[in-house]
C-alpha cells in the first residue's frame, strides 16, 4: 500500500480515493478527486492554476526545494528488512517533518515581511483621502484631526428647550 | 484447380436484379444531399461522382463474372469438350463476349457524360445528365439480360458437374444401355447411382472412388452409348464419348451376354468396332456381365466368336508387350455378375493392374525418369571383417539403471497444508523462508504509512548520518534568523482607535455609495425608469437632513429652518418671521410659534404613514412588496468573507 501524489494538485491520495488514468503511452496519472481529474481533462496546466502546489512552489509562495524533500524519495530497489533501520527511519521521519514545517513557517514569515508597514501606509492614505465622506470641511477646519466629528443636533435640541422654558 | 472453381462461381443476377443492385449501391454509397444553392463545382462533382461510381460498380460486377467463368480454351480439353457438349461452346463464348462489350460500352457512356457534366451550369441540367447517363447504362444491361440468364443456368449446372480429375488413375466404364455399368460402380465404390430397368437411367457422368494397392482410383460411370454415327449422337451419349476421348483411363467395355438389356451380342460387337478408335493407347478390358443369367460356355457359336474377336482386338489395343508379341492376353476378357458378386473384385483388380502397368511403362519411357534415376544412389557399407560391433552404453548408466533406488519423499508445502486443515482452512505463512539478519524479525509487523508519508520512501541505511546533517543545517539557519529580526514598526505609526473608527466609517460610507449606485443602475425591465411620484418613499425629509448634517459635524439648525421656511407660504408668514425677529408678537399666543409654523408649512398630505409600502408595480400586496425591496437590498450587499478572502 502506498500513498500517492495527485498529478494535478500534488496532494496525497489515500487508499480508496481518487482515480487513475493510464494513457496509451503507458504514462500513469493519479488524481485525488474529480476536481483535479476534470481540470486535467480540460487540459489545464497545473503550473498556471493558482491553488495547486506546483504553482505555489513555482511562484515562491512556498518552500520550493530543500534537503528535507530530498530525504523523501521513491526507491525502486527494495531493501532487506532490518528492524533497527525501520525504527530509526520512523523516528527520523518525525524529526524531518518538524524541520520541514519550521522551514516553511520561515519562508512564510519572509514573504510577509514588510506587510505591516505597507498596511499602515495604505490605511493612512485612505483616511486622508476619504475623511470628507464622514466629516464636513467646516468641521475639519475647526478640528483638523482625522477623527469622526461630534454630533451637533443634540446640542441644538437642548438650546430650544431652554428657549421655550424662557418664553413660557 | 479447375474443378473446385466451377462450384464457387458467384451468382449471376438477372438483368433487372443487376440494375437494381447497382443503382441501390450507388444510392447508398454516395452522398445524397445536394441543393441548388451550393457552388456549381460542388454540384458538378456530386453528379460526376454518382455517374463514375455507377460505372465502377458495373465494371466490378461484370468483371467478376467474366473472370470467374472459365475460358473454354484454358481448361483441360476434357472439360472444354464437356462444356461444349453441354452448353454449346459458341453460345457460351457469345454470352461472355456480350458481357465484355457491355462493360466497354458502360465505360464509354460514363466518359461521355462526365465530359458533359464538367460544363453543366445548373443543378437541374447536371441532374438530367446524370439521369440520362444512368438510364443508358441500365438499358444496356436490359439488352444483355438473356445472356445473364443463360450464364446463370450454366453456372447452376456447372456447379453440379462431378469433380473429375482428368490426370489421375481412372477406370472408365462404357457399353450399351442397361448392361450393368451402374450396378458395377455401385458394387466397387460408395457411389449411389440409380439402377433401373429402363434404358438411359444414367443421364450424366458419375464418379466413384475406390482403393487398390493403397492408391485412390476414380471410377467413371457413363451413360449408355448407342450405335450410330457421331453426328447423330445426342447430348447424353456425347458425354460418354467425351470422357472416352480425353481421359487416359483403363476402359471396361461391358457386354451383356444374356441379352436382357434388349440388344444382341452382335449389336454390341458392332458398337465395339465403331468406337474402337477411341480405345487407342488405353488398356482395355472386355467384361461379360450378367453371367448368372447366361454363362459364357452356353452361348451360341457366333456370339462366342464375336466375343473372341473383341478379345483379340482388346489385347491389340492396349498396347504394351502383349500386342508386340501378338499373344492373346487372357486378362482381356473377364466375366462377372453383379447379382452374385462373382468376379467383380477380380475385374476391378485386373483393370487397376493393367492401368498401373500402363502408367509405369509410360513413365519409364519418358526422359524425366532417367534424370531422376541418375541422381539416386543408395550406399551400404561393405563389411570388412566378421567382427560384431554393437552400440555402446557407458558403465555408469548401466549401474544406475541396475541400482534404481527410489529417493526419499520431501516434505512439501502441500503436505503441510493438508496437515493443518486443508485448502480453505490453512493459509501458508509466506514469511517462513525469509532470509534476514536476525531470525526473530520474521514475524515483525512492518508499518507502511506514517503521518501521511510512506515509510518506504525514507528508508536509508545511513539515515542517521543524514539526520545529523539536517540538524547542523537547522542550527545554522536559526543563527542566521536571529540576526535578521527587523523592526518595521517605526516607519509608519499605528492608527489611534478614533482614527480607526473614522476609517471604518469611511469604508462603510464607500460601500453604501456603491450599493446605492448598483441599486439605482437599472434596466427598463426590472423597474420603471421614471418613478411615478417624486420621493414617494419619503426619504427626503428635513429631520433626516438634520441628522445627516449633524453626523458630518455641521450645525443643521440654519439649514433646517431655511428648508422649512421655503415650504411655507410667503405672504402671511413673512410678517410673522419679521415680527419674530423684532421680538414683538403680532398674532395671538395661544399656540406655540413652532407649532403654528409647522401647521402652515406646505408639506404633503400626511394621510399615510411614512414606512407604509404601497402595493403596486405588479405586487399583490404591501407585504410582498416589502419582501421584494428587502431582497433587493440584500442582493446588493457585500457578501460575508468566504474561503477566498481568508487566503
Amino acid at each position: 500500500m502506498r500513498l500517492e501524489k495527485c498529478w494535478f494538485c500534488s496532494s496525497t491520495i489515500y487508499p480508496g480515493h481518487g482515480m487513475m488514468y493510464v494513457r496509451n503511452d503507458a504514462k500513469i496519472f493519479r488524481f485525488c478527486r474529480s476536481k483535479c481529474h476534470k481540470n486535467f481533462k480540460m487540459k489545464r496546466n497545473p503550473r498556471k492554476v493558482k491553488w495547486t502546489k506546483i504553482y505555489r512552489k513555482l511562484h515562491g509562495k512556498e518552500l520550493p526545494q530543500d534537503t528535507t524533500f530530498e530525504l523523501e524519495r521513491k526507491r525502486n530497489r527494495p531493501e532487506r528488512y532490518d528492524r533497527n533501520v525501520v525504527e530509526d527511519t520512523v523516528k527520523a521521519m518525525k524529526k524531518i517533518s518538524e524541520t520541514r514545517e519550521e522551514r516553511e513557517a520561515q519562508t512564510l514569515a519572509n514573504r510577509m515581511r514588510g506587510k505591516k508597514t505597507q498596511q499602515r501606509r495604505e490605511d493612512l492614505a485612505e483616511l486622508q483621502q476619504g475623511i470628507h465622506l464622514v466629516k464636513a470641511p467646516t468641521a475639519l477646519l475647526e478640528e483638523p484631526s482625522l477623527t469622526l466629528p461630534k454630533e451637533k443636533m443634540k446640542v441644538k435640541v437642548s438650546v430650544e428647550q431652554e428657549s421655550k422654558a424662557m418664553e413660557s | 484447380m479447375v474443378h473446385y472453381n466451377l462450384k464457387r462461381i458467384t451468382v449471376v443476377p438477372t438483368g433487372k436484379d443487376f440494375v437494381d443492385i447497382v443503382l441501390s449501391r450507388t444510392q447508398r454509397q454516395t452522398p445524397t444531399v445536394i441543393h441548388k444553392s451550393y457552388a456549381i463545382n460542388r454540384i458538378r462533382q456530386f453528379y460526376m461522382r454518382k455517374v463514375k461510381y455507377t460505372q465502377a460498380t458495373f465494371d466490378e460486377k461484370l468483371g467478376t463474372i467474366i473472370d470467374e467463368f472459365p475460358q473454354l480454351d484454358d481448361i483441360h480439353p476434357f472439360y472444354g469438350d464437356l462444356m461444349n457438349v453441354l452448353y454449346d461452346r459458341d453460345h457460351y463464348k457469345l454470352a461472355l463476349g456480350q458481357l465484355r462489350t457491355a462493360k466497354r460500352l458502360v465505360e464509354k457512356i460514363c466518359k461521355d457524360y462526365v465530359k458533359l457534366l464538367k460544363y453543366g451550369d445548373s443543378l437541374y441540367r447536371c441532374k438530367q445528365l446524370k439521369k440520362a447517363a444512368l438510364g443508358r447504362m441500365c438499358t444496356l444491361m436490359k439488352r444483355v439480360g438473356p445472356s445473364l440468364a443463360y450464364l446463370e443456368q450454366v453456372r447452376q449446372h456447372m456447379a453440379r458437374l462431378p469433380s473429375i480429375d482428368p490426370n489421375t488413375r481412372t477406370i472408365l466404364i462404357c457399353g450399351y444401355p442397361n448392361v450393368g455399368k451402374s450396378s458395377f460402380i455401385n458394387k466397387i465404390t460408395r457411389a449411389d447411382v440409380d439402377v433401373q430397368p429402363y434404358a438411359f437411367t444414367t443421364k450424366s457422368l458419375f464418379v466413384g472412388h475406390t482403393d487398390y494397392k493403397y492408391l485412390r482410383w476414380q471410377v467413371i460411370d457413363t451413360p449408355g452409348i448407342l450405335d450410330h454415327p457421331l453426328e447423330d449422337r445426342n447430348t447424353i451419349e456425347m458425354l460418354s464419348i467425351t470422357a472416352l476421348a480425353h481421359i487416359r483411363a483403363a476402359v471396361l467395355f461391358f457386354v451383356d451376354v444374356s441379352g436382357s438389356c434388349g440388344y444382341s451380342i452382335a449389336q454390341q460387337a458392332a458398337l465395339f468396332n465403331s468406337i474402337r478408335p477411341l480405345f487407342d493407347n488405353k488398356p482395355l478390358l472386355v467384361v461379360c456381365s450378367k453371367i448368372d443369367l447366361q454363362s459364357l460356355e452356353s452361348l451360341p457359336e457366333e456370339d462366342r466368336q464375336l466375343i473372341m474377336e473383341m478379345k483379340k482386338e482388346a489385347s491389340k489395343c492396349s498396347g504394351g508387350i502383349a500386342s508386340e508379341m501378338m499373344v492373346e492376353d487372357d486378362d482381356c476378357l473377364l466375366t462377372m455378375s453383379t447379382l452374385t458378386e462373382e468376379g467383380v473384385i477380380n475385374v476391378k483388380n485386373t483393370a487397376c493392374e493393367k492401368l498401373l502397368q500402363h502408367r509405369v511403362e509410360g513413365k519409364m519411357k519418358s526422359k524425366k525418369l532417367e534424370d531422376v534415376r541418375n541422381r539416386i544412389h543408395v550406399a551400404m557399407p561393405r563389411p570388412r571383417d566378421t567382427r560384431e560391433r554393437p552400440p555402446v552404453i557407458p558403465a555408469g548408466v548401466l549401474e544406475a539403471r541396475a541400482a534404481a533406488a527410489p529417493r526419499a519423499p520431501r516434505r512439501l508445502e502441500k503436505d503441510l497444508e493438508n496437515e493443518n486443515g486443508g485448502a480453505g482452512v490453512y493459509s501458508a505463512n509466506l514469511r517462513r523462508r525469509y532470509i534476514l539478519a536476525d531470525e526473530s524479525w520474521k514475524e515483525d509487523v512492518v508499518p507502511e504509512i506514517a503521518d501521511g508519508h510512506n515509510i518506504a520512501d525514507f528508508i536509508d541505511t545511513d539515515i542517521l548520518k543524514r539526520l545529523d546533517e539536517l540538524d547542523r543545517e537547522e542550527h545554522q539557519r536559526e543563527e542566521g534568523e536571529s540576526e535578521e529580526e527587523d523592526m518595521d514598526d517605526d516607519e509608519f505609526r499605528k492608527l489611534s482607535p478614533e482614527e480607526q473608527e473614522a476609517l471604518a466609517a469611511i469604508r462603510l460610507a464607500r460601500r453604501n455609495i456603491r450599493e446605492e449606485h448598483r441599486l439605482k443602475k437599472t434596466t427598463a425591465d426590472s423597474r420603471p425608469m421614471v418613478p411615478r411620484k417624486h420621493d414617494k418613499d419619503k426619504r427626503f425629509t428635513v429631520s433626516r437632513m438634520e441628522r445627516h448634517l449633524s453626523n458630518l459635524g455641521i450645525d443643521p439648525s440654519a439649514a433646517a429652518a431655511r428648508a422649512r421656511s421655503k415650504s411655507r407660504g410667503r405672504k402671511r408668514d413673512r410678517s410673522l418671521g419679521y415680527d419674530e425677529e423684532a421680538g414683538v408678537e403680532a398674532m395671538d399666543v395661544e399656540q406655540p410659534k413652532s407649532k403654528k409654523l409647522r401647521m402652515k408649512s406646505r408639506t404633503r398630505s400626511q394621510s399615510r404613514a411614512s414606512m407604509e409600502v404601497v402595493p403596486g408595480e405588479g405586487f399583490k400586496d404591501s407585504a410582498q412588496k416589502q419582501q421584494a425591496l428587502a431582497l433587493g437590498k440584500k442582493a446588493m450587499k457585500k457578501r460575508s468573507t468566504g474561503k477566498t478572502d481568508r487566503r
